[in-house]
């Protein structure tokens, strides 16, 4: 039960994280595994979309996800976001991409900044699963056909039905007011004897009958 | 004219009342879009209001946060875990302190003359979370030192007192053990010293003298900022092998800090469900210190 160390703040991440880290094995000892992973969050920075092998992707993922937040969460004027930028990013104009493309994307983002898929493995070659890691908001066509804009979904269909019959209430109503307004128009032509030779049966009986109790 | 007029209008009218208009759109209307954005913001705008936590509540009540290790994380165990610390804290007074802090605690013990014991000690490392926090006390008494673990949510401990509130230069104080004597003795007697309400809480720069080696900790290798003359007592095979063991990249090592740390959102969840109960507690004892100083004026013959 150890204490939480409450000396740092950070966003809470919209991936799921594993409870432990991958090691990726190299010789170099756990300074050589972040060298692996900035090389791929550089990457990543740089063409928005990569595919490479899953463990990698998914141990990126999570350093690309914090290095994104925090900063958004500080800005490009807090010297240790800076730092941290410069240490992630190995080629140093990402580091203008980052504050200036990459935070005004993602500042009103309430989901992940990056999507992760799996991606089919050569056969035969090696045994290692292979993903997709992409930035959201990538300018490349999408990995997944978007079928939410299907009009057979039942939920559009649905939505397509309310829409038309809201359009024919209004339509009508509109049409209803118009009528009356002419109505009202041609009540008062008839009333200004000079202008008005008109032969409307029904606005000359009701003329009549206003008449009537007059006389 | 006018008869042209009203004729359209009615065919017009009659044309839309019993005639479908068919479209395919499944885009919201641009009007419909409009008048959605502005409601919800209406309506999100009151119900955001939730107590405001201090900032430093995370620092003040650490235990309140729960073990960030993910296997051992469980809803339930730390939301029941927080109201039995909160109905602690409701029967006795557990004051804000740091590691450098100097306490006087009272224990209830079965083997003492009035079957109480009060040890006066500075706090050399506070640890684990939950109803499980607890704090090492230390003093040099009769030229030994005497180091006393206590849990802070033990029910035998019957007085928390805060003596001296102050931090010092690193987060833990183990080095004391290898210092020399006089840096961890403390009167027995010593009065409390408050601070003004309000002030922030000082950080005591002092730098202590180690004795020479052997020591209980290589501790030339854990960077102390509160230790004054590690460079007098080793030597260069010292100084490389701590190189060695050196790891400068770890503050840049994201997802490490993030599975050592609570994330703010669910901080802010845990001190918002806490705050109010806390913050009143405070002003209760604020009150009862205000009180006692009235009514109990020292005599000191």
């Amino acid at each position: 039960m150890n204490q939480a160390d409450v000396s740092k703040l950070m966003s809470q991440l919209r991936i799921a994280v594993r409870p432990t880290k991958r090691n990726l094995k190299n010789p170099d000892g756990p300074e050589g595994r972040l060298l692996k992973l900035r090389k791929t969050v550089t990457a990543l920075v740089k063409h928005e979309r990569i595919e490479l092998y899953y463990n990698r992707a998914d141990e990126a993922r999570g350093y690309a996800e914090l290095l994104i937040s925090n900063a958004i969460r500080h800005g490009d004027r807090h010297k240790a976001t800076m730092e941290l930028a410069d240490y992630w990013l190995l080629e140093k104009q990402l580091v203008h991409k980052l504050f200036k493309v990459l935070v005004p994307r993602f500042e009103n983002s309430t989901v992940s900044y990056t999507r992760m898929f799996k991606a089919p493995r050569d056969y035969p070659g090696m045994y290692y699963r292979k993903s997709v890691l992409e930035l959201r908001g990538n300018p490349y066509p999408a990995l997944i056909p978007d079928n939410s804009q299907n009009r057979n979904l039942l939920h559009n269909v649905l939505l397509d039905e309310a829409r038309k019959e809201f359009r024919r209430e209004k339509l009508a109503s509109l049409a209803n007011k118009l009528a009356a307004e002419t109505e009202n128009a041609t009540a008062s032509t008839i009333e200004t004897p000079a202008q008005a030779p008109v032969t409307d049966p029904q606005s000359e009986q009701s003329k009549q009958a206003e008449e009537a109790p007059k006389a | 004219m006018n008869i042209n007029v009203r004729i359209l209008t009615k065919s017009v009218s009659q044309q839309y009342a019993f005639k479908r208009i068919v479209t395919f759109s499944t885009k919201p209307t641009q009007q419909a879009a409009v008048a959605a954005v502005p409601q919800q913001q209406e309506v999100t705008g009151p119900s955001v209001r939730k107590p405001i936590v201090p900032a430093h509540y995370r620092f003040v009540y650490p235990e309140f946060l729960p073990d960030p290790k993910i296997e051992w994380r469980n809803a339930i165990r730390e939301k029941l875990e927080r109201l039995d610390m909160l109905d602690r804290r409701r029967q006795i007074e557990l004051p804000e302190f740091y590691v450098g802090s100097i306490l006087a605690v009272t224990s209830s013990d079965p083997h003492a003359a009035g079957k109480t014991s009060r040890f006066v000690g500075i706090c050399i490392h506070r640890e684990r979370c939950g109803l499980r926090a607890r704090f090492i006390l230390r003093n040099v008494i009769d030229h030994q030192g005497i180091e006393v673990v206590y849990e802070l949510y033990d029910p035998t401990i019957q007085k928390v007192e805060v003596l001296r509130l102050e931090k010092r230069l690193d987060d833990s104080l183990f080095y004391l053990r290898d210092a020399l004597p006089e840096f961890s003795t403390f009167d027995e007697n010593m009065e409390a010293e408050p601070l003004e309400e309000g002030a922030p809480v000082p950080i005591n720069d002092i730098k202590v003298v180690l004795r020479p080696r052997p020591w209980l900790e290589r501790w030339e290798r854990q960077n102390l900022l509160g230790v004054a003359n590690i460079e007098q007592y080793i030597k260069d095979k010292h100084r490389k092998s701590a190189e060695k063991v050196q790891k400068p990249w770890e503050k840049f090592d994201l997802m490490k800090q993030y599975r050592a740390t609570i994330p703010e959102e669910e901080q802010k969840e845990i001190f918002a469900e806490v705050h109010t109960e806390l913050h009143t507690l405070e002003l209760q004892r604020k009150r009862n210190k205000r009180k006692r100083t009235f009514v109990k004026p020292k005599h000191l013959a």
